[in-house]
Formats: C-alpha cells, structure tokens, sequence
C-alpha cells in the first residue's frame, strides 16, 4: 500500500514536472504577478494630485488660498490658468484632475465681509483620484472657512479668543486604524497576486481526474490494481504540496521583502492558506470529475476562478452587494480565502473569528471531493470521448 | 468570397455543436456582465457600519450622535458602544468606522476649552477607508457650521448676522463626469471590456488548435484556399458574436447597473470595432502558433488580472513606474478602456481620443497582417508537449524518453 502510494506521489510530481506549461505556470505565474503588483502600486498612496488655479483676483487673499491648497496634503498645485475655459479644457484632456477658480474681487469682499465663492471642480472619472481629492477640498474648506471667519469676527468688534472659540473649540482627529498610512499597497499587492496564484491552482487542479481517466492508459492504471480512491488522494497530496510550496515564496516577497503587514503570524498564515488549498483543490476536482475533456475542465475551473476575486467583496466590499447576492458569495471557497486573508493579516481577530472560516473551507473540501467521487462512482470508471 | 463563406459556415458549425464553446461565447459574456453588475449595482457606499462610544452622554454628545444617525453614509451600530467593543467590532468588522467622543466633551465646552472627537476607520480595505475618510469630513463640516451658528448666536448675534460672517467665504464642489462618485460608472465598463477580451481571445483562441487536434488542420494548409480567406472564414463568426456582445454588455450596463455611457455613437462603434478586430486577429495568430487547445485556454485565461491592474484603468498610471506603463502600452486594453471611458464618462470628441484610435489602427493593423499571411506550410506533428485527450497521446513516450 505504501510502496503504491510512493509509486503514485512520484509519478504524478513526475508529470507535473514534465507538463511544461503547468510548470511555467505554477512556477513563474504567481510571483511575475506579485512582482508586477508591487511594481504598479510600489507608489503606495495616491498623492499630489495634479491641481488647476484660475486666480482672477490675484491679491494677498487669493493667493492664501492657493497657499493653503499647497500646503495640502494629497493635493499638488500643477498649473494656473487664465480663464475658466482653459481650466475645464485642462480637466478634460486629465491633465488636471482638480480645478479651483478664484472669483474677481475675492479679497476685496472679504475685506468688505461680503459674501464671496470659490468654485472647486473634481474629475470624478477615476475614483482613486476622485475620493481623496473630495477629502482634501472638505479639509481645506473647513480650515480655510474657519480663518476667514475668525478675521471677520474680530474685525466686527468680536474678542479673538471668543472668535477661536466659535470656530475651532473641537478638534476632530482621525485614525485609519489596520493601515495607518492608507497605503495602497498594503491593500491590494497580496491579494492580486493570491488572485492569480488561486488562478493558477485551478488550472492545476482542473487536471486531477481528467488528467487520469480521459486517457487511453485509465484502463492500465485500472488494470494495475491501484484503487482510485487512493490514486486520487495520493495525486491530491502532490498538488496540494506543490501549491503551498509555490506560495512560499510569494509570502517570502511579501512579507519579508515588500514588508506588507502580517499581523496573525506565519503559522496562522500558512494553516489557513493550507486549508484553503484543499477547499480550491477539490472544487477543482469536481470541474475535472464532470467535464468530458481537460479543455473543458480548465474552462469550467476558471469561469468560477476568473471574477470569484471581485464577487469576494476584497476590494468593492460584499456589504455593499444585493443581500441576496452576498449569501451566493459565501458558496465560493475564494470569497472565504479573501475575506480570511484581509482580516489575517491586518487584523489578526483571533481563532474564534477565525474558526468558522477553516470549519467552513474543511467542510466545503469533503463536500467537493465527495461531489467529484460520487461522479466517477456514477459514470463507473469508463474512459471518456474526445470532445463534448 | 463563396470560399470564405463556407469556411465561416463550416466555423459556425462547429461553433453549435460544440456544446461549451457555444455557451462559453454567447452565454458567458452575459453571465459575467451581470455578475459584475450585480456586484457594482449599487455604486455608492452607504449605510456604512459605524459605533459611536459616547463616554460623556451629554446633551451637546448628543448632538454629535444625532449628526451621524442623520446621514444615510452611516448606520449606527447600537451595541458598539464602548472602546473595548469598537476595537473588537473593527477586528472582526462588524463596524467599520468609530467615533469616540470624550466624558469630558460637554464640560470643556461648557468651560471655553478646546476638546476633540476621535474618528477612526478602518484602513484595510481602502474602498471603506477613503470613503469613510470622506463621510466624516462631510458631516463634520456640518455639525462643525451648526456648532459655530450656535455659538455665535449665544453670543446675541441674529441668524442673518452669523449668515453673513460664516458665508464670507463658501466653497462650492462639483464634481464631474461622474457627479454622484458611482463605482458602477467607475469600473464596471473596464470590467466588461476586459471579459470582452477574453472570452473573444478563448473563442477564436481554440479555432485552429481544434482542428490540428482533429488531424483537419492539414486540410486547410493544403487546400487551393489563400491564408488570408481561411483567416477571413474562420475569424468571421468571431467578429459578428464578439460585436453583438460588446453592444449586450453596454446594454446590461445602462439598463439595469445604471452606468453613465454617454458621447458619441459613431466613436463607440469605432472603438468597438477596432478593438474587435484586434482581439479576433490576436486570438487567431495564437491558435495558429500554439501546439494544442489546452495550452491556449490555459496562457489566455492567465492574462486578464495583469492587464487589468496595470492597464491605469483603477490605479492612475500616473502612480505605476514608467517602464511598466510603457509595457503594457504595447497591449490593446489600456488604449480601447481609457477611449471608451473618455468617450462615454467624459463625453469628449475624436479629437481628444485621436492618439488612442491611431494607436488602436495600428495594433489592428499589425495583428491583421500576422493573421492574414500566416504561413501555410505543413510541419511534421508537434511530438512534444502536453494535449490530453487530443490526438497526441499523453503520457507521450517521445518526451518521456527525452
């Protein structure tokens, strides 16, 4: 039984090795993808958000203004323009994504405690930029708004302290607590590149069955004596090996070399992932297990795989998803994984958080594997066509 | 042009026989819109769960509750009322912001000293974060206003008076293109786009390796019929379906996700168009070169999460490295996402987007040319290499011996 076993184990890392693709695969895919991720976030903040002027008063008031929009954090003054048109032209070819104009007269009305306006305009076409741009204006509006009105309180005759008093007696500090410094690629860099590494996986996993009995060799494999319950398990070991092997180094780049927080711990960290690739592992096997051919099984594996990342709710969170498509969402192992790897590694909430999480990908692996044996159970063994 | 028809007869054909790539070229595409849709419909984040530990339980706390009770950005969270339970909310993300005013809030006040409100949220997720980040300025600028008209009116000043002084200077803030910061308007479309890709690469990715699977490829590369006819007859389907599901996913997308497509018809068909014939083309070149089924449906489903978040499409490619935004400027995507969006979120003319549709020319035009003049000449079977239940066997003992 142990020699089979052994005999198996090698033969299938064997033909792992010498599936070329599938090697470049699982040996190149996940780490090109961490590399390149750290690559496109490694600016880890969206900063200096190119910012547009139109000072039609350009007096010692105005220009306070465009000195505290400087001082700005987020914001980078990147160009003055003469006129209106100029600015909006500027925002519609992206060269600006923010825009302020100045009205003619501004610091004379103040002087005057007239009401005066300043317009503030924002490209709302792309997000990233579009949120933290709103949240640097609502700063600058709140801080800028409450010197103006001081001056004006005690040039109406006001104390200064009662001025101080009306506009800044609270303070609201903020704290971004998991993340303090919202960077970016904190957030996102692990959980593409475990996107594509999850990706990768089912492509492998997709193999499992398929990869034996749509051959003319099942009937020797059968004919050698070998069960199949322990054939596949012993092929399930080796995949399942090989994918905690090539997401070591992922963890390697991500942890110790990009230093992306890791607040549960590497055991922690290595026993979910673990868990995880036996929950991705068999519902691969079950693609394999009901698809007539590998082609088809690698279709059927990665059309779950491919937007299983965005249904997860990493990035658009599942709270904000229709109730009832954010119970469907749990039906995926991805969207346990996902959700698993966010709180672990920024939050670390603790194994009675955390406990249902294993339970529930431990329970999902028994159900596929079962699903994918009760298949080959149906269809007695018989080797398949050529095409569906 | 009776050649190239009966190839495309014979290419549809197969299409409706074989039962996946039937489902996987019309269905799917729908299927992965309105997955996404679902996802993206709602566009907005709201009702964003949030505990408030009022340590003072004063009539002016009160006040800073009520500010957030008001605002359909928050819902509050009732038993999240204490430190401990905020933190321990947070950790386990039954709430996602916090708010902390202190017990001595009401009494520093009352006695002219500066206090403060802690507001907290969670940074890890950056979508919470920065939205969270934004609700609580925006109700803190309110509640800050409203605190200073009271101040002010107790200090005997009338309602017109403090009108005056706290409108001297007013910010108005407008944001265009996308007034109401919808994520559907925002990334749905870079998401269609993309399965639009993909599924046309998968489609006509599979068109020859079929046939050189099925020992009828030779037929065709001996056959009296010119390469570019073939490429013509077999791409032609392609084209047609991928066309058909490029207006479906906008239709789902404006229908029922509410995304903004606006601006020119004329440009959109154009992009449509070019990127259409780019995609078939590409996928065609692939089939022709790649051994065998399994390994293009295996590279080409590989590629989409790469291009997606390099293309600058969510992350500014003003923040991605040079050398990759020059990179990944050499792949169709980024230039057909970024016109369509300028296009129809921005609603600008050709001449805004004239860099994109001559670039988008001649990637078509390139990928054209490989198509239309692959070469014909028969190889001896590939030997090597991996095709499971292809005419290969597998194991195959010429790499087995090697």
């Amino acid at each position: 039984m142990l020699k089979q076993c052994r005999a198996v184990l090698e033969r299938e890392l064997f033909y792992m090795w010498r599936d070329k693709s599938l090697r470049y695969i699982l040996l190149v895919g996940p780490l090109l993808g961490m590399l390149l991720f750290a690559g496109v976030y490694s600016y880890q903040r969206i900063g200096n958000i190119p910012t547009g002027i139109v000072d039609l008063d350009n007096s010692q008031a105005s220009r306070q203004v465009v000195s505290e929009l400087k001082n700005t954090q987020n914001l980078q003054v990147a160009a003055y323009y003469d006129s209106y048109a100029q600015l909006e032209e500027s925002i519609k070819r992206g060269e600006v994504i923010v825009g302020v104009v100045i009205p003619e007269n501004f610091g004379k009305n103040i002087a005057l405690h007239r009401q005066t306006k300043v317009a503030v305009f924002i490209d709302g076409m792309n997000m990233a930029y579009a949120t933290n741009a709103s949240s640097a204006v609502l700063t600058v509006t709140r801080t800028y708004g409450a010197q103006v009105g001081i001056q004006t309180l005690i040039a109406q005759g006001i104390q200064a302290n009662q001025a101080q008093e009306a506009y800044q007696s609270i303070a609201f500090p903020e704290e971004a607590w998991f993340n303090s410094t919202l960077n970016y690629a904190y957030f996102t860099v692990l959980g593409f590149a475990l996107n594509v590494w999850q990706q990768c996986l089912t492509l492998a996993a997709c193999m499992t069955i398929i990869g034996e009995n749509g051959l003319s060799s099942w009937l020797q494999i059968k004919a050698s004596g070998i069960s199949s319950p322990v054939l596949f398990f012993c092929k399930s070991v080796v995949h399942i090996a090989v994918f905690m092997l090539i997401v070591l180094p992922l963890y390697f780049l991500a942890f110790v070399v990009f230093k992306l927080p890791l607040a549960c711990g590497w055991l922690n960290l290595l026993s979910f992932t673990l868990i995880f690739a036996i929950a991705l592992h068999s519902l691969g096997t079950m693609m394999s297990s009901i698809s007539r051919n590998a082609v088809n099984a690698t279709r059927y594996g990665m059309i779950i795989a491919l937007p299983a990342f965005v249904i997860s709710g990493f990035t658009w969170p599942l709270e904000a998803m229709p109730q009832w498509f954010q119970h469907a969402a749990w039906f995926l192992p991805q969207t346990w994984f996902f959700q698993g790897i966010n709180y672990l590694t920024f939050k670390n909430p603790g194994w009675g958080f955390m406990s249902h999480y294993y339970l529930v990908l431990g329970l999902m692996a028994v159900l596929f594997y079962s699903a994918a044996a009760l298949r080959l159970m149906a269809e007695d063994f018989l080797p398949k066509g050529e095409m569906m | 042009m009776k050649q190239i028809l009966n190839i495309a007869y014979y290419e549809m054909r197969h299409i409706l026989k074989e039962r996946v790539l039937f489902l996987m070229i019309f269905l799917v595409p729908l299927l992965y819109a309105s997955l996404f849709g679902i996802v993206y419909v709602s566009g907005i984040l709201q009702h964003v769960p949030l505990g408030i530990v009022d340590l003072d339980h004063s009539k002016e706390s009160r006040a800073v509750v009520s500010a957030f009770e008001n605002t359909p950005s928050f819902k509050v969270v009732p038993e999240v009322n204490t430190y401990a339970a905020l933190e321990k909310g947070m950790k386990t993300g039954l709430v996602r912001a916090g708010v902390v005013i202190p017990e001595d809030y009401s009494q520093k006040l009352s006695q002219h000293q500066l206090t403060q409100i802690l507001t907290i949220y969670d940074g890890s997720n950056l979508i919470y974060g920065f939205n969270i980040r934004k609700y609580f300025q925006q109700v803190l600028n309110t509640f800050s206003a409203d605190h200073t008209a009271a101040y002010l009116s107790g200090l005997g000043m009338t309602k017109q008076e403090i009108t005056n002084v706290m409108d001297t200077v007013s910010y108005s803030m407008e944001i265009w293109y996308n007034p109401t910061l919808s994520y559907a308007t925002f990334i749905y479309m870079g998401l269609a786009l993309m399965i639009f890709q993909q599924i046309g690469l998968l489609g006509i990715g599979l068109t020859v390796t079929r046939e050189k699977e099925q020992n009828t490829w030779v037929q065709y590369l001996s056959a009296a019929v010119s390469a570019w006819k073939i490429f013509i007859g077999k791409a032609l389907p392609y084209f047609i379906v991928n066309f058909f599901n490029y207006g479906l996913v906008m239709w789902v997308a404006v229908r029922f996700v509410n995304v903004k497509i606006e601006g020119s018809v004329a440009l959109i068909v154009l992009l449509g168009l070019l990127f259409d014939i780019i995609v078939v083309s590409a996928g065609f070149v692939v089939s022709v070169y790649v051994p065998n089924s399994l390994l293009a449906t295996r590279y080409l489903m590989l590629i989409s999460v790469p291009i997606f978040v390099s293309s600058g499409y969510s992350w500014p490619s003003t923040h991605i490295p040079k050398i990759i935004n020059e990179l990944v400027r050499l792949m169709p995507y980024p230039w057909m996402a970024e016109g369509f969006r300028l296009v129809t979120i921005k609603n600008l003319s050709v001449s805004y987007i004239i860099d994109k549709i001559m670039v988008l020319i001649v990637m078509a035009v390139i990928s054209l040319f490989f198509a239309l003049t692959f070469s014909k000449r028969r190889k001896p079977p590939v030997r090597s290499g991996l095709a499971v239940n292809g005419t290969i066997t597998y194991p195959d003992k010429s790499s087995f011996s090697s």
